[in-house]
């Protein structure tokens, strides 16, 4: 295969084609199979072969794939991401899109970094390109209606989607996927797709959702992200629970080491002990060592609101320790000043307890005159998954 | 058909090069005759002496391009209808030094003119594609020019200031200056990467962003400040949050101005829960000073429209009385802003001497 002529080549996508082999198409204009690779496929203008022996539009999506090869083989992607954007624009079967949507996106990446490295354009613009082109593949799809279910475009919606997504992430425009969500809500295929498309949709969800604090729904999405993630994909996995593991935190459930031993992912554990045990400074540590690794994840503000679950769980020791349930405010300034937090007084101590109380996270309420926290005698830190 | 649409990938007419403006005035020619001609001359604008005519003439020195809306099939503007970039700073220049400081006027109408004229000098940096150090001097000055006047017009009718279109125009000022911010080295980058927190107080976009600046903008001591207000926000320490406040310059407190009022109510919020009691009360004073308000009065009426009952000085918080109120409109705040501006004059405010 990795040597075959160009008329060998042409004759396979021909023969492909008239046997409605949309598999084999698809794979002899991917760059995931081995041609790419065969030099006497590389050519830079390979239109007229093409038009012998295929029928339009084959033939010029076929040798604009061919041309793209040459630019990746000459390792320029701006060149390769424009012939790419001849070759998706054509709908053609579902396999054959999926997989030069998918090349499209990686070479808009490569070619955004090779432009901003030129100093030609800021990085995006070419992921935010090729968004474009694949919005309108995913309309053709979403508004096909004409074809059975069977063979309805609309399959091709949430590998669409899918793309975007991994666009619009990396291009910090979140906001637009809110309608690509809808799309999905009202669709009566959205249980129907494949697991493994549905594991990348509703990992880009639960991310979105986290964002937009809205924790409950991110632990629903990331769960079923991870549950049902194929268990060979360790890698995935991770990259999930990078997401669930905060959200998790948030409601109060925290990792085990072995866990995070698992998937790689200790960075987290300082973060984990430092919470459970109610150690501001250990979380502030914590969180400052890893603090790239945190922020590259995008998950550095989110383990920031760990700070609340801290206090409650530094408060209780405090209440525990103390064993009554009008607890001295002193009590808990000596425990912030412990933790080290900065130039901290009676004022602020009160602060973060009526937040407590207002949050549902202690029970009880603050007696200013006499400089006491009067906790209920029944449950005054109510277990945190009843509380967010 | 295909190489037509390959094309619109590639080179457009959007990458062509920019017209460059050779226009000497602040006004084109052509439209102060037009404005001229069709008494749309502003009073700031027409010649001293002419005001009574039955034609007031317009005084080329003061004439300052309006703004107009781009409208499909109006022609790409003439290079003598677009102003270059020294004339541009000149033009900002001027309406910061000659038009901003007018008493002679309420400042409500220098607003409305100088808003427009700035905007006008930014259509025509859009036009050119004019980028780099003179659009950051331009853009800075814009925004420090919004931030004044939020804070100063507050609470004025909306013919006069409108909040939410003084709001648009400041987060696009700040979007742009943002990113001309990566393609150069600017000295004012940290103080204008820290109004854009303050601004947007609580934002996780904004402040992921922040997070992903380099290392010398995120240490610097204004950074740093911005970032610890906003902390104390986020985290709901609204005494933190009001103390920090207080340490903030006049600028960046006209910038975070718009959360004061908010904040306030966060605070009686959950105090109401915190020290909820019936035979509890909490001291007035105390909660005056917290808040960084004003005056007493301020304060007693916020507590009463929550519900919140004070006698004798003393607040009697509980949840069961606290009522929520839609948002509402913020008084002047001298200690936490307005008495920070000194004897400093606006301009040099706007400049950023």
């Amino acid at each position: 295969m990795a040597h075959i002529t160009l008329n060998q080549y042409l004759q396979q996508v021909l023969e492909s084609i008239d046997n409605r082999e949309g598999d084999s198409c698809a794979e002899l204009v991917s760059f995931k199979h081995p041609h790419v690779a065969n030099r006497r496929l590389q050519l830079a203008s390979p239109e007229e072969k093409c038009q012998q022996i295929l029928e339009p539009p084959y033939d010029e999506m076929v040798a604009a794939h061919l041309r793209c090869t040459f630019a990746v083989a000459n390792h320029d992607f701006i060149e390769a991401y424009k012939y790419q954007t001849i070759v998706v624009q054509y709908p053609l079967a579902l396999p054959i899109m999926y997989a030069v949507a998918l090349d499209l996106r990686i070479f808009a990446n490569n070619a955004d970094q090779q432009l901003t490295k030129k100093g030609k354009g800021k990085m995006g613009d070419m992921l935010e390109k090729a968004a474009e082109l694949l919005m309108s593949c995913f309309r053709v799809c979403a508004s096909d209606n004409r074809a059975g279910i069977d063979d309805s475009k609309k399959w091709g919606m949430l590998f669409l989607i899918n793309q975007l997504f991994k666009i619009y992430f990396k291009i910090n425009k979140l906001h637009l996927c809110k309608p690509l969500i809808r799309a999905i809500d009202s669709s009566n295929l959205k249980d129907e797709y494949s697991m493994a498309q549905r594991v990348t949709y509703k990992y880009y969800v639960g991310r979105k959702a986290m964002f937009d604090s809205d924790f409950k729904q991110a632990e629903e999405y990331l769960s079923f992200a991870f549950e049902h993630c194929h268990r060979s994909s360790q890698k995935n996995k991770r990259m999930i629970l990078i997401y669930l593991l905060p959200v998790k935190m948030l409601l109060g459930q925290m990792p085990t080491v072995q866990l995070l031993r698992k998937y790689d992912l200790l960075q987290f554990s300082d973060v984990t002990k430092a919470v459970s045990e109610g150690n501001l400074l250990l979380l502030n540590e914590a969180l400052t060592k890893h603090e790239i690794f945190f922020i590259r994840c995008g998950i550095f503000l989110i383990l920031e609101k760990l700070k609340i679950i801290t206090y409650r769980n530094l408060f209780k020791k405090v209440y525990l320790l103390l064993k009554t349930h009008q607890l001295p405010l002193d009590a808990f300034l000596v425990a912030l000043k412990f933790m080290q937090v900065e130039d901290v007084d009676i004022d602020e101590v009160q602060c973060i307890l009526a937040n407590l109380i207002y949050v549902g996270q202690i029970k009880g309420y603050i007696s200013h005159q006499h400089q006491k926290l009067v906790v209920s005698k029944q449950n005054p830190f109510p277990p945190l998954s009843s509380v967010c | 058909m295909t190489s037509g649409r390959g094309r619109r990938w590639g080179r457009g007419p959007g990458t062509a090069d920019p017209p460059l403006g050779t226009c000497g005035h602040m006004c084109p020619e052509r439209e102060r005759t037009d404005r001229e001609r069709q008494r749309r001359l502003h009073r700031f604008e027409v010649l001293s002496g002419t005001e009574r005519d039955s034609l007031p003439a317009a005084d080329p020195q003061k004439a300052v391009k309006e703004y107009s809306r781009p409208a499909a099939g109006r022609e790409t503007p003439r290079p003598e209808d677009l102003r270059p970039p020294d004339v541009l700073f000149q033009t900002v220049a001027y309406l910061v030094d000659r038009v901003v400081p007018r008493q002679d006027v309420c400042w409500g109408e220098v607003y409305g003119y100088v808003f427009d004229r700035l905007r006008s000098v930014r259509q025509d940096m859009t036009v050119q594609r004019i980028g780099g150090k003179l659009c950051v001097a331009v853009l800075e000055r814009t925004l420090r020019f919004l931030l004044y006047a939020s804070y100063r017009l507050r609470g004025e009718p909306p013919q006069v200031f409108d909040p939410d279109i003084n709001s648009v125009h400041t987060q696009e000022c700040f979007s742009w200056l943002l990113e001309t911010y990566r393609l150069g080295d600017y000295d004012s980058e940290a103080e204008f990467q820290s109004l854009f927190i303050l601004y947007n107080l609580g934002s996780m976009k904004a402040l992921h962003y922040a997070l992903l600046l380099s290392d010398h903008i995120r240490d610097s001591p204004c950074m740093k400040s911005a970032l610890a207000v906003n902390r104390a926000f986020t985290e709901g320490n609204y005494v933190r949050f009001f103390r920090l406040c207080r340490r903030l310059p006049f600028l960046a407190s006209c910038a975070l101005h718009r959360h004061i009022g908010h904040s306030r109510r966060c605070l009686i919020r959950i105090f109401s829960h915190g020290f909820s009691s019936r035979n509890c009360r909490y001291p007035l004073e105390r909660l005056v000073d917290l808040l960084a308000a004003d005056d007493w009065d301020s304060v007693v009426e916020l507590c009463q429209k929550h519900g919140v009952t004070v006698t004798n000085k003393m607040v009697g918080f509980q949840k069961a009385n606290y009522k929520e109120l839609g948002p509402l409109s913020d008084g002047p705040s001298h200690v936490l802003v307005g008495h920070k501006q000194g004897d400093i004059t606006v301009s040099a405010i706007i400049h950023g001497n």
